[in-house]
């Protein structure tokens, strides 16, 4: 009786692996016997041979509820693994595992077993549901290959049929192309707000998520105001100008008072001294820092015989004497040059190369 | 203006206590101007003292939860009111529901979006579009980004034609033949088995639930609250017509059961 076979017959080729209930029967089956042991023991040492009646009854129940937990279990069992037959076919095994399990109920008096037969019921409505579920989907006459065939159609690629095989064969342009159509018919079926993105883009995408105030947008114009700038000035160096004033006028000063004390005598003549005749643009800052020179009355400039301006040092001695600026009565005098004077100077004086070198 | 009940208009107002503390209102005699941290009968309030807010400030508050929730909503994710309070609102918010009320306004008014609710009682908020889409709007409409919604839709037609859920291993068996498989990368949707179980189901798109007494586990998909209020079956049911190009009406359960959910 230990034996008794489920009524359903399993599918052929299942590897039945023994499953929990068939342990869980074993141990306490084992359990069971030790304790039906122990009474014998204790029934021998007291010297009384046959067993007391009501202890009899006690273990013909106990036999008669393991077998009906047995049972369940099987059942159980069965049904687990006939499951898809039980669902998608139109067997009556569900049918008759319920009468099984009707039976069964007819015997059952302790907790244990109704657990059991609970659990059972659990399952089968589970797979009623299912059952029915699928008798639903049969009837609504909707058949996933003719969809898809349509899909291609609908999309216009059912010439794609005669070219590849598969699907994913294809280009990713193809798969691109149905999917942007599927996408545009899909949407106007859908109410579907569209994703809002600023203009300007945003850092990642997760920030923007965490922290999506008004200083997300700050910082996106500061990132658009970060991109490709003209090198800005760190600060205004007028000074610099002025350094460089003084330091050529100084260096002018210096050649010019080195040209007078080699030759004493003879004074410089005025455009051969500020003449460069490679530049006229360096001419013209020549005669800007001569003049400097003159103010602060290191030398003078004076017409010579011929009408010719020429420059002269000044005695310091003499500058002591008469420093007093009145006396000398201050004259201003306006020099001015073309090009075309510069060029006509040049050429008159033959001036080859300037008395002032460029200190670059 | 959005002026909060406070102390100063206990005479006038209605509550019958002090909204901050509980104090019965009768134990003044006339109203306080800072609050009843000043009668000495409780501790200061936990909140700072709220003033009269004027219209720019008000204005200024609306325009961050309306930025807000546009960002929020680019994920698709429903927005949770704890983060709403934590990042727009924090300390006003038991205005919150008249705050939500403007920005929905704002939003319904000036983008044609309506702020919903994704179910009763879950204090998570969509986005969703108040405009029908039009002929015209095809070309622009759903262009940004990735596709999916063609992959969704084609989903949610399983679905319904099918009775309202089917197996993860049909739809996979589908989808195959689509050139989509879960275990392969695909060119335009990546990893469509994170896609399909994970980002739509976050999404709220899609249910996806364990098919009981199954092992190996299998599951199913259904659809998702987000879905019942972006479209409806009718909508589905005339995409899936029109891709057969017949009529809804040939199916007629589902045509029925469309009917029925209008």
């Amino acid at each position: 009786s230990k034996n008794k076979r489920c009524s359903l017959t399993p599918r052929a080729g299942n590897q039945l692996t023994p499953s929990l209930p068939h342990f869980v029967e074993e141990g306490e089956e084992a359990e069971e016997e030790e304790e039906v042991l122990t009474k014998e023991v204790e029934v021998g040492a007291d010297g009384v041979s046959a067993m007391h009646p009501d202890l009899l009854e006690l273990e013909v129940d106990r036999e008669k509820c393991r077998n009906i937990r047995r049972h369940y279990r099987q059942l159980i069992y069965c049904v687990q693994q006939n499951r898809e037959d039980i669902v998608r076919t139109a067997s009556e095994s569900l049918t008759e595992a319920l009468e099984e399990a009707d039976v069964l109920f007819d015997c059952v008096s302790r907790t244990r077993e109704a657990v059991l037969d609970a659990q059972f019921l659990v399952l089968a409505s589970d797979l009623g549901k299912e059952k029915a579920k699928q008798l639903n989907s049969d009837m609504r006459f909707f058949n996933h290959i003719t969809f898809c065939d349509v899909l291609f159609v609908f999309v216009g690629l059912n010439w794609m049929e005669a070219e590849c095989e598969e699907f994913s064969d294809c280009d990713d342009s193809i798969a691109s192309f149905f999917w942007e159509t599927v996408q545009k018919e899909a949407t106007s079926w859908m109410l579907r707000a569209e994703t809002f993105h600023y203009i300007f883009g945003s850092f990642k995408a997760e920030h923007s998520a965490r922290k999506p105030r008004l200083e997300h947008h700050k910082r996106s114009c500061k990132m658009e105001g970060n991109g490709d700038m003209p090198m800005k000035l760190k600060k205004l160096d007028l000074n610099a100008n002025q350094e460089t004033t003084e330091k050529e006028v100084e260096r002018i000063l210096g050649l010019l008072q080195t040209y007078f004390e080699k030759c004493p005598d003879v004074p410089v003549s005025y455009f051969e001294f500020v003449i460069d005749p490679n530049s006229f643009s360096r001419t013209v800052e020549n005669i800007f820092y001569v003049s400097f020179i003159i103010r602060d009355g290191f030398a003078r400039i004076r017409l010579d015989q011929d009408k010719l301006p020429i420059l002269e040092p000044t005695n310091t001695s003499q500058v002591d004497e008469e420093n007093d600026s009145c006396s000398y009565g201050r004259k201003q005098g306006v020099i001015s040059l073309s090009l075309q004077d510069w060029k006509n100077i040049i050429s008159t004086f033959e001036i080859s190369e300037a008395m002032i070198k460029n200190s670059y | 203006m959005l002026q909060k009940p406070r102390d100063r208009d206990c005479q006038s107002a209605q509550p019958l206590s002090c909204r901050d503390c509980g104090v019965p209102r009768d134990v003044w005699t006339e109203p306080r101007a800072q609050g009843c941290a000043a009668l000495g009968f409780c501790p200061a309030p936990t909140t700072p003292t709220r003033e009269l807010w004027t219209q720019k400030q008000l204005e200024l508050k609306v325009a961050e939860l309306v930025q807000f929730l546009l960002v929020k909503d680019q994920k698709k994710i429903p927005i949770k009111k704890t983060s709403i309070l934590k990042h727009v609102i924090r300390d006003y918010r038991d205005i919150f529901p008249d705050f939500l009320q403007l920005a929905a306004e704002r939003l319904r008014y000036v983008f044609g979006y309506k702020l919903v609710e994704l179910e009763p009682r879950s204090n998570a908020y969509i986005l969703i579009n108040t405009l029908e889409p039009v002929e015209e709007d095809a070309e622009v409409r759903g262009s940004q980004g990735t596709p999916t919604t063609g992959l969704l839709m084609i989903i949610l037609g399983l679905i319904f034609m099918n009775g309202n859920s089917i197996s993860e291993t049909e739809v996979w068996g589908f989808l195959r033949r689509l050139g989509v498989y879960p275990t392969k990368k695909h060119s335009i949707f990546g990893d469509p088995k994170k896609l399909i179980t994970e980002d739509f189901v976050r999404q709220r798109y899609l249910e996806y639930l364990r098919i009981p007494h199954t092992d190996p586990v299998v599951y199913e998909f259904q659809w998702g609250p987000r879905t019942n209020l972006e479209t409806n079956k009718m909508s589905v049911l005339k995409f899936v017509a029109k891709v057969h190009n017949q009529n809804p009406t040939d199916w007629q359960m589902q045509y029925c059961e469309a009917l029925l959910d209008e």
